[in-house]
């Protein structure tokens, strides 16, 4: 199935602060697609409203996915249909382990799209495959989930979790954000596995290096103060990291 | 191995004895005596019950009771830790719907020197049922090298259920450690996004935190089947 998310002068609050204020964005099936800007330019806020996050309040504006209305759907019904954040700071679940939320996860997707759900055995063979392609120990699986893990644990368990319910359309929040050299590689390397002409992703982040080594972008975007305001190529990342963000925050208001 | 036993009003080991014991039925009162060095875990499974429950530990005794509480009914622990060197521990479980009462009351009496007791508690409370705790543990004066512990955690699944949590600490003596707490709050909305991100439905998503949360307490149990029976009974109440 073909991806294709088509975002429409989307406004959206937190409460009674307007974030986003009338951001387009399209992105097709099997595209990589990056989003930059300063900080507080509604980057997560973003990702954050195509998943359904109840804290966010979408206040004009449309999302349409994959040909459906996104945003009349709930949080567990874009996440069947295909969307997937990979989260900046993921969430412990105590008492959870992470083959056991796994899971859950998969079979409520298989239910959705009218498929038996897994049985013991071809679930744990559908996990170990994508558990040893990412380094993910049999012990990291069974321990609750994000509970005492490093930074970089934590960010290559996301990956995992993207390479077991094999979404159509990857949010990726700062993936790389507080990892060493290494672990932005493993981090990377997840992505790299996962991309293909059926799967598009949108990646936030501020590590040129990561950008252009990893992740190889088809289209970068610049959003400031809750639009975007250039849409180009790769080549944009050379002009922020030489200029920062300085010529496209002019005329538009803080 | 495991013994079943049903509305036992008495239970008495005698020195350096060992036992486990499964309770599903209780009756209004059980005595409890762990003589010297004997050891008892104990299991209960209370549906609705009422029981007085007094515990007399010897020395160097060791009493192990893990009770899980479900419906309305009162049921109180009075522990004599009477011995030097023993050790009392009383956790539960407790899951209420609909309009259920219900009164969980522990009463430990730290009478020997070198004694430990630990106390884990943790409900979830849903429809407009409403659940008190209240745990006492008392240290006298002059009682050496003492260690308690009482924690108390309820989650709150309806905006009409209703806790409260009533600890009584009475402490006479200066060579203590006594650790306690009491927190009552909903389930976490962060988790619940999280899980429903993974394609996870409210509804389930809220089951699956709730066994977690309750589960600390099940987890300990040596016998599996069992823990695995009584988790699937709580989450069936969490369920309505």
């Amino acid at each position: 199935m073909s991806a294709w998310l088509e975002i429409t002068d989307l406004h959206a609050n937190v409460g009674d602060k307007p974030i986003l204020k009338g951001l387009s964005l399209s992105i097709n099936a099997g595209e990589v697609h990056v989003i930059m800007g300063p900080n507080g330019s509604g980057k997560s806020t973003l990702s954050n409203v195509l998943c359904g996050d109840p804290r966010y309040e979408v206040t004009a504006g449309a999302v349409a996915f994959k040909g459906r209305d996104l945003l009349t759907m709930n949080v567990e019904e874009r996440a069947r249909a295909g969307i997937f954040l990979a989260f900046q700071n993921p969430i412990e679940i105590p008492g959870v382990s992470m083959s056991t939320f796994m899971k859950y996860a998969l079979n409520a997707k298989r239910k959705a799209a009218g498929l038996k759900e897994y049985d013991a055995v071809s679930f744990m063979k559908h996990i170990k495959i994508r558990a040893q392609a990412l380094e993910i120990t049999d012990e990291m699986l069974k321990r609750p989930v994000n509970v005492g893990f490093s930074g970089g644990e934590k960010k290559r368990l996301e990956t995992f979790q993207m390479a077991v319910l094999e979404p159509d359309f990857c949010i990726l929040d700062e993936m790389d954000s507080g990892l060493d050299v290494d672990a932005v590689k493993v981090a990377g390397n997840g992505v790299k596995i996962m991309r293909s002409p059926e799967r598009s992703f949108l990646v936030i982040s501020h590590n040129i290096g990561f950008l252009h080594e990893q992740i190889r972008p088809d289209y970068v975007h610049i959003l400031v103060n809750g639009r975007v305001v250039e849409n180009g190529g790769a080549e944009l990342l050379d002009e922020v990291r030489a200029n920062g963000f300085a010529r496209f925050q002019k005329g538009t208001a803080a | 191995m495991a013994e079943h036993l049903e509305k036992a009003d008495e239970l008495m080991l005698k020195p350096n004895e060992t036992r486990v014991v499964v309770e599903t039925a209780l009756a209004e009162n059980t005595a409890v005596v762990v003589g010297d060095d004997a050891h008892l875990v104990h299991y209960r499974l209370s549906d609705g019950a009422n029981n007085a429950l007094t515990v007399k530990l010897g020395k160097n005794a060791s009493y192990d009771l893990v009770t899980v509480h479900l419906g309305s009914g009162k049921l109180s622990v009075y522990a004599d830790l009477a011995g030097e060197g023993c050790f009392c521990r009383s956790d539960a479980v407790y899951a209420l719907n609909g309009d259920e009462r219900a009164e969980i009351k522990t009463d430990f009496r730290h009478n020997a020197d070198k004694t430990t007791s630990r106390q884990l508690v943790k409900g979830a409370v849903g429809g407009r049922a409403k659940a008190v705790f209240d745990g006492g543990i008392l240290i006298p004066y002059n009682k050496k090298a003492i260690d308690g512990a009482q924690q108390h955690r309820a989650l709150l699944l309806s905006k009409t259920a209703e806790v409260k949590a009533v600890p009584k600490l009475e402490i006479y003596a200066d060579d203590v450690k006594c650790a306690h707490g009491s927190a009552i709050g909903t389930l976490n909305k962060d988790q619940l996004f999280y899980l429903q991100t993974r394609g996870i439905d409210e509804a389930q998503a809220r089951r699956i935190l709730t066994a977690a949360f309750l589960n600390e307490v099940l987890d300990t149990m040596r016998i599996p089947e069992l823990r695995d029976e009584w988790g699937r009974l709580i989450g069936l109440k969490n369920d309505d």
